[in-house]
């Protein structure tokens, strides 16, 4: 004999395993659109890539008990065309601009993220940026990280309406060397000059 | 109703507890997490994430990756944070980490706790998010903090319990 609570009982159970089995589906089915459209392999222009370095000295950036901390910061241009990323089960994409570099002992290595951006729709996945900041100020673990030479890339993580998180990277990249920040008395006359072409 | 029925009603019950527990415990050593499967509690990666959203965790990973969401705990507070790896800087032994969360408009320092600067990926990283299934956790939020949703529910079970006894 059937009761109502366990005739409720077999609808709720059938309809978790229908909708597991479809959210299966849609996450497989999402890699293999992504594969077809060439995602893992997407080109990328990075160009005039120039970083700026300063000295920091607040825990904001990176300063621990107001000792001088290096940082810096980049300017960049930028054309990747992300629309592949953008299938049915893309909630949102993001990208991120990172830079990869040695460290200072045997075997250390360091990656820091300098901009990123959300896109959530596939109008706004076609990136044409010019003169771009970065967004970040960077600084590393050691006090200084000058003269490193870093791999500039672009990468992508896509986050899904539902299943697995997908990640990977455009194919172009450019190498940079992390400048020395101007000394104390080079600062200051960058910043007279500054507001000397202010006023005028 | 006789005693036995009820003894056997007991035993379905603890039977039910048990293979949960089991279930969350193994799935503990598979992802080699303390708490393989989150639920979101703040807003801090919209629009990725939002409060409800379940999301399962792997913690195999040797080291992190730049663009990683991860879940850490601050000197083991009860409370996770979900946030993306922003930075990572790594040599043979361990791995430091700088978190951000994707709506916020700074990074995590004023997160970690007091005079710490970076994230220990060995120590701190409860793991790293690889699935995601959006709202259902919101049941889990609704009975933590709406107390007539907790009653209700609990109501709802034990008059459940009498009437199935009955049959």
């Amino acid at each position: 004999m059937f009761s109502i609570v366990q005739r409720g009982q077999h609808v709720l159970n059938h309809a978790v395993t229908l909708i597991g089995i479809l959210s299966v589906f849609i996450a497989l089915s999402s890699y293999a659109l992504l594969q077809q459209g060439g995602a893992f392999n997407l080109p990328s222009t990075i160009s005039g890539v120039s970083p700026q370095a300063t000295v920091r000295m607040s825990r904001r950036f990176g300063s621990v008990g107001s000792k001088e901390k290096e940082n810096n910061k980049l300017t960049f241009d930028l054309q990747a065309d992300l629309t592949p990323l953008f299938n049915w089960n893309t909630k949102q994409i993001f990208v991120y601009l990172t830079a990869e570099y040695p460290g200072k002992s045997e075997g250390s290595s360091n990656k820091v993220t300098y901009w990123d951006k959300i896109i959530t729709s596939k109008d706004n996945a076609n990136l044409t940026l010019q003169n771009e900041k970065s967004k970040y100020s960077v600084w590393d673990v050691e006090d200084t990280f000058r003269n490193r030479e870093a791999t500039v890339k672009l990468e992508w993580d896509i986050q899904p309406y539902v299943g697995i998180l997908i990640s990977g990277e455009t194919t172009g990249e450019v190498d940079v060397v992390f400048p020395t920040p101007p000394t104390g008395e080079e600062a200051r006359a960058e910043k007279m000059k500054k507001r000397q072409q202010k006023q005028h | 109703m006789n005693l036995r029925q009820q003894l056997q009603q007991l035993l379905t019950l603890l039977y039910v507890g048990t293979s949960a527990y089991m279930f969350w415990k193994g799935l503990s050593v598979v992802t080699n997490s303390s708490s393989p499967i989150v639920v979101v509690l703040s807003g801090s990666m919209e629009p990725a994430f939002h409060r409800g959203d379940v999301l399962l965790l792997w913690n195999r990973n040797e080291r992190s990756r730049v663009g990683d969401v991860v879940v850490y705990e601050v000197n083991q507070k009860a409370i996770p944070i979900v946030h993306r790896v922003l930075r990572e800087h790594h040599n043979d032994k361990k791995q430091l980490l700088l978190t951000k969360g994707d709506n916020n408009p700074v990074d995590d320092l004023g997160l970690y706790a007091r005079g710490q600067n970076y994230l220990n990926k060995d120590k701190d990283i409860v793991g790293t998010v690889y699935g995601y299934f959006p709202f259902v956790g919101y049941v889990t939020i609704l009975i933590t903090e709406n107390q007539y949703f907790k009653y209700g529910l609990l109501g709802l079970i034990a008059l459940s319990s009498l009437i199935s006894g009955e049959e």
